[in-house]
């Protein structure tokens, strides 16, 4: 399971997205949960990338789910999730997995799930939950995460960066006025991986990566 | 013209990439300009299998194309990066072949942009021309123009892209001319200096 984390507009829908059709190219099926937006919202913005091809959807090669239908039809219509339904809901999203077939699976975005179990105690306890129950399935997940510019934070909990193997983090950073989103791996387990950073450009070909340039003043947007 | 001609040739000789400087004589800068594109884009660019990035950081695109149109240079394998035009406030007369970046500090946006007209336009000959190296002078600062070139004609050069470096004569003895030193392969000189 790996953090993609990352304020708004950095990138994290669209990598995992790229994630997903890749998967999908290689046989391998793809189940995108989305938290916040409604698939058909997602499906339009989905269609402005080349890479990326309704017949994908149709063919149930990836699957799109809105999360809050799921919780509709769990019955779990108040604003806050108990402790109970917090493990309903991690089993349902298991179950989703199964029936999908998929090897890659993406939450977008935990900072959402986490808005409706309120407390962070009840959160991490979500998030330990879906790590366990992914690792069960033996899915690659991307989970998303919507964190602040604050150096060397990651998370909102503070626990989904030490449960999960690896952190991709997506920033904005201003330099001489220029806005550059940025990527950069700040863990992956188990592998040897660049620690650089590379500034990102989201293409209609799909997300291509540049060396980030030492000189000049930085700030973080 | 037997001088064009010589070094379009020797443009032609590297077949398996690399890097040169075309420098513009200030004396008639206007023709040594027109020569340029003649011998780059039209003797080279117009060949079979080939494919053209011109990155244009002194002028728009939209300038470059209708001057190749005007002297009739085909320009059907040609695609623009353009740097300047957001800067310039130009950006109404945007065209189809071009991709704009918008402020030639973006020096990881020009990689990019060419990185994904590479990918767009796989052919046996590519080219990228950038116009010009002062432009990105007068905008960036030496250390992070140096990064810039090392890592982007390095890159183009293991995948047997041709670099053409456009840059007025007057860069002799500067800054500027040390760090084309260190990356580039020949120079060429069009024209005179004033």
């Amino acid at each position: 399971m790996v953090l993609v984390a990352g304020g708004v507009g950095t990138g994290k829908t669209t990598l995992c997205l790229e994630f997903l059709v890749r998967g999908a190219e290689r046989g391998e099926k793809g189940l995108f949960i989305s938290v916040t937006e409604a698939s058909a919202k997602l499906m339009q913005n989905f269609s402005t990338f080349e890479f990326f091809h309704t017949d994908l959807v149709n063919n149930n090669l990836v699957t799109i789910v809105d999360l809050p239908i799921v919780y509709d039809r769990l019955g779990l219509n108040r604003e806050e999730l108990k402790p109970g339904e917090v493990d309903i809901l991690v089993r349902t999203i298991q179950d989703l997995v199964r029936e999908s077939g998929a090897r890659r699976v993406v939450v977008d975005s935990l900072t959402s799930v986490g808005f409706r179990v309120r407390s962070e105690e009840k959160a991490r306890d979500f998030i330990l939950k879906l790590a366990q129950a992914f690792s069960e399935l033996g899915t690659t997940s991307l989970m998303v995460a919507e964190v602040g510019a604050v150096p060397g934070v990651h998370s909102l909990y503070g626990v989904e960066e030490a449960i999960v193997d690896g952190v991709v983090m997506l920033s904005n950073v201003r330099r001489r006025g220029d806005m550059l989103r940025v990527l950069q791996i700040i863990k992956m387990r188990g592998t040897v991986h660049s620690r650089a950073q590379y500034v990102i450009e989201l293409t209609p070909i799909g997300l291509l990566m540049a060396p980030f340039l030492k000189g000049g003043r930085l700030e973080t947007a | 013209m037997a001088r064009e001609s010589e070094i379009a040739d020797r443009l032609r000789s590297f077949t398996s990439g690399g890097t040169v400087a075309l420098r513009l004589g200030a004396r008639d800068y206007a023709d040594n300009y027109l020569a340029a594109l003649g011998l780059t884009v039209r003797d080279l660019g117009g060949e079979t299998n080939s494919h053209t990035i011109y990155v244009s950081v002194t002028n728009p695109a939209s300038l470059v194309w209708s001057l190749l149109q005007a002297l009739d240079i085909p320009s059907t394998r040609l695609s623009f990066v353009d740097a300047i035009s957001h800067l310039m406030m130009s950006y109404q007369d945007t065209l189809p072949n071009a991709s704009y970046v918008e402020s030639p500090t973006m020096l990881e946006g020009i990689m990019l942009r060419i990185e994904y007209l590479l990918r767009r336009h796989p052919s046996q000959r590519n080219m990228v021309i950038i116009d010009s190296v002062n432009s990105l002078a007068v905008h960036n600062a030496p250390e992070v123009l140096s990064e810039f070139f090392h890592i982007l004609v390095n890159n183009l050069k293991t995948r047997s892209v041709l670099t053409v470096l456009f840059s007025t004569s007057e860069t002799e003895g500067t800054e500027l001319d040390r760090i084309l030193a260190l990356v580039v392969d020949e120079s060429f000189t069009l024209g005179g200096s004033s």
